[in-house]
């Protein structure tokens, strides 16, 4: 069974995700923070990533620096489900995908459940 | 009549702005709830459909409040593109499909004759056509008239005229005037049209005036609605 991070600050929304990749096939682990995150991968080996770059204490471009520190994690696929306005990260989306091996970047709160996983699906045909 | 920096000024805007904000998290809840319950609730799949356009549209309009905001406040570095108008109107059709079908209207798109692109702001004029189709479509299906709304495009001397149009009652050019000075300050600011605030006609004209446009009185063939006049883009004309 392939493995997914789940690292979503909002319990309700992790909840739903959780839900609907389990539904899917997928054994999911969540954690609310960067740190925790990076506790969590090292626990799970994920297949896929799932992150929202905005946390608490640390953020998501932190946890991705870290996260890509590790060799073993260099080639996993990351999916930026995220919050923040695309006019807000659009100037920074060539730097995420090229420097931190972000994958696909999607924008709450137009990202439906459908798309993150077909967005999920999509990483682990092509890894 | 309110100006575009009214909006974007004040202690007052920069709270209403993080309350949007925060909306937006039960919302998001709301709709993702609803699109998961529509797959393992059959039995109720119609209920949750609606529960789903409800919430989305709402994210819509929440989302439109936010960009026209930012838009003001960034005017002066307002970066405006030639822009397709049959494009955006299909675009805007599309966003408000499932809205419509719950509330039992039918969306018609129609652009009236050639004419090249208009110089606007795409994703500001998506959102301001998004949140005025939301105010008509609620304001249409309040009545129980024939229930149909036209996007629609023509030309005229002063430029592209595209808008919303219904069958509705025709609408007055001082009763929207009056409207316009009183949303925000009466809970139904425009009676003939909607009987609850109107949130997206105000919405979309905030967001058009600070493109330098805004929501007039318009009619297309027999129907009347409220529409915008857009320049056409100069570069284009030349080529």
């Amino acid at each position: 069974m392939k493995r997914i991070l789940l690292i979503e600050p909002n319990t309700s929304l992790a909840r739903l995700y959780q839900h609907m990749l389990t539904r899917e096939g997928y054994e999911v682990s969540h954690a609310t923070g960067a740190q925790a995150g990076i506790d969590a991968a090292d626990k799970a080996s994920p297949d896929v990533v799932i992150l929202e770059l905005q946390l608490p204490r640390h953020s998501g471009i932190e946890f991705l620096h870290e996260f890509r520190s590790y060799a073993e994690w260099w080639e996993v696929p990351v999916i930026v489900n995220t919050a923040i306005p695309p006019s807000k990260l659009e100037p920074a989306q060539d730097a995420l995908k090229a420097d931190l091996g972000v994958r696909t970047i999607l924008y709450k709160p137009r990202a439906t459940l459908a798309l993150l996983s077909q967005a999920v699906n999509e990483q682990l045909l092509s890894s | 009549m309110r100006a575009a920096s009214s909006l974007a000024g004040g202690e007052a805007t920069d709270l209403l702005k993080a309350v949007a904000e925060q909306l937006k998290v039960p919302l998001t809840i709301i709709a993702r709830q609803a699109e998961l319950s529509q797959l393992v609730d059959n039995a109720h799949h119609g209920d949750w459909a609606a529960m789903h356009a409800q919430a989305s549209t709402a994210l819509t309009l929440v989302d439109s409040y936010l960009l026209g905001l930012e838009l003001a406040r960034e005017q002066a570095a307002l970066e405006l593109e030639p822009v397709s108008i049959p494009s955006v109107l299909t675009m805007v059709a599309h966003d408000l499909y499932h809205l419509a079908r719950q509330n039992g209207v039918e969306l018609e798109v129609q652009v009236e004759g050639k004419y090249g692109p208009v110089m606007a702001h795409k994703a500001g004029l998506r959102a301001a056509l998004v949140s005025l189709g939301y105010g008509m479509i609620e304001a249409n299906s309040e009545r129980n008239v024939y229930r149909r709304l036209t996007l629609a495009a023509h030309r005229t001397p002063h430029g592209i005229v595209a808008g919303i149009y219904g069958p509705h009652a025709a609408l007055e050019t001082q009763e929207w005037r009056t409207a316009l000075k009183l949303y925000g300050r009466v809970s139904q600011p425009l009676t003939s049209l909607s009987s609850g605030s109107g949130a997206g006609l105000f919405v979309a004209d905030a967001i058009l005036r600070s493109m330098s446009t805004q929501l007039r009185v318009g009619r297309h063939q027999k129907e009347t609605g409220l529409a915008t006049t857009l320049h056409p883009s100069q570069q284009m004309t030349f080529v």
